[in-house]
């Protein structure tokens, strides 16, 4: 049970010297590998953390790419939407205005017609009206249809009321002094004369009467005294016929109805 | 029958004896620095790593956390010292079970010298970590009474940390040889591994016990201002 202190001190250097190796092969080494090692896991955690960040925003990215498509997808549809409702809407007006068009066209086509068909109506009517009444008027008076007129016209001027004739006779007064007689067919001179008197009587003593044939009348007389007339002639029936019958074709074709009251 | 290796004195030259103590304290170191360089000669930093490698590493931080765990600012600092400590007793236990080896820890002079390392470590943390000053006011602490018993606790525990080492190595080996001559059959091998055992927990022991007073003198100082930072923040 002894202690032999020289061993003691060779202990305490050999013990010392092992700190020493095993500190240079031993903790060292060991510690310093651990820690580069700890470093690298660290680092590659950290790579990964960026890159899984990176990942992230190119998803946020990719996202946010995908949504601004949905949008121009949703507003090219709608442009298209658009336009095409546009497209029907001018579409739709002007095939409308065409098919008014052509209506007003065929509208004037059948108004030209009608007035033509009128116009034939018109000209035969006159035509059979006259030969009608220059018949009934031959037969009837069995004379000269002329003087007959004169006679009639006589009568018409005295029948006219009083207004009428104070007008002519101050027409009379105040203008040429001339009075204008249009006849059809023409008058004999002793007709003439006949007349002439009795238009002195019935409007005016002075007035000077000149005799003209005028073979639109048809039938009858036409008295003018400054711009004032008297009428009594086949065409002024004719003439009130004719409206009549346009009355009546304007009453049998719609058409012309609209167009009158538009 | 020899109690210790000291006097089992293998060469002698001019005087000076080199016993089996140094000798199979030197093959002891022999193999602990031959095997740590011929491991960490090559050492991965990768994520291979050889099962070698591996043991050290695991050895060196199960160290590294026991120190931590009692309470050491900085581990790495005791890590040789501590470290060294287990790893030669642990290994000079150990090797007991090789025929004809005497385990130099079964000699008073190395656990003496040991514990005297021990006794220069425990002041020369303190003072590293806290300035002379400080070491040395831990000695009238709480009070200038204490100073005689500071003293010969310091002394009285290096020598119990010395003789307590001693005495289990010893202890083992002798029972093992009185054990031989009584029952030289079966017994021995029972010893043998309880020998082992104990050699494995009186490594443990040894360290554990100087991290302690070195842990208790280089925080000597926190203990006492602890509580007053307490107070102080209440």
């Amino acid at each position: 049970m002894q202690i032999n202190w020289l061993t003691v001190a060779a202990q305490i250097v050999n013990f010392l010297v092992l700190v020493w190796f095993l500190q240079r092969f031993l903790y060292g080494p060991i510690i310093r590998a651990i820690k580069q090692r700890e470093s690298r896991i660290e680092k590659r955690l950290a790579d990964a953390r960026a890159q899984r960040d990176d990942a992230e925003e190119e998803a946020e990215r990719f996202k946010q790419k995908q949504a601004d498509l949905d949008a121009r997808v949703d507003e090219v549809i709608d442009n298209a939407r658009r336009e095409a409702r546009d497209l029907r809407r001018d579409s739709k007006l002007k095939i409308e205005k065409e098919a008014e068009h052509r209506r007003a066209a065929l509208r004037e086509r059948i108004e030209a017609e009608s007035e033509d068909a009128l116009q034939d109506i018109r000209k035969r009517a006159a035509a059979s009206t006259f030969n009608v009444i220059r018949d009934t008027l031959r037969d009837f008076a069995g004379g000269d249809l002329s003087e007959e007129l004169a006679d009639r016209f006589t009568r018409y001027l005295a029948d006219l009321p009083k207004d009428d004739r104070d007008r002519l006779a101050k027409a009379a007064l105040e203008a040429e002094k001339t009075a204008h007689v249009y006849c059809a067919p023409d008058l004999s001179s002793t007709t003439r004369a006949k007349l002439t008197r009795a238009i002195h009587q019935t409007i005016a003593k002075e007035l000077e009467v000149t005799y003209a044939s005028d073979p639109d009348l048809l039938l009858g007389l036409r008295l003018d005294i400054a711009g004032q007339t008297v009428d009594w002639s086949v065409k002024q029936h004719l003439d009130r016929l004719e409206t009549e019958v346009r009355e009546a074709l304007t009453n049998a074709f719609p058409f012309r109805q609209q167009k009158d009251a538009a | 029958m020899q109690i210790t290796p000291d006097q089992w004195i293998l060469y002698e030259w001019r005087g000076l004896a080199l016993n089996a103590t140094v000798a199979f304290t030197w093959l002891v170191m022999a193999i602990l620095t031959l095997g740590s360089w011929a491991i960490t000669r090559r050492l991965s930093e990768g994520e291979t790593v050889s099962r070698w490698q591996v043991a050290l590493e695991v050895i060196v931080t199960m160290i590294r956390d026991q120190i931590d765990q009692v309470g050491a600012k900085d581990p790495h600092r005791y890590l040789p010292f501590i470290g060294t400590l287990f790893l030669f007793v642990a290994t000079a236990n150990l090797l007991m079970i090789i025929p004809g080896y005497s385990p130099p820890t079964g000699s008073l002079s190395t656990t003496a010298a040991l514990a005297l390392c021990v006794l220069v470590a425990v002041p020369f943390f303190a003072i590293l970590q806290r300035g002379v000053g400080g070491y040395l006011k831990s000695y009238i602490q709480p009070n200038i009474i204490m100073l005689p018993f500071n003293i010969i606790s310091e002394l009285s525990r290096t020598l119990a940390l010395a003789v307590r080492l001693y005495g289990n190595v010893m202890s083992g080996t002798i029972i093992a040889g009185i054990l031989i001559s009584v029952a030289p059959l079966f017994f021995p091998v029972l010893m043998q591994l309880l020998g082992l055992l104990t050699g494995m927990i009186q490594a443990y022991i040894f360290a554990i016990l100087a991290m302690v007073y070195i842990a208790a003198a280089t925080r000597a100082e926190r203990q006492v201002s602890e509580p007053e930072s307490q107070q102080q923040g209440e």
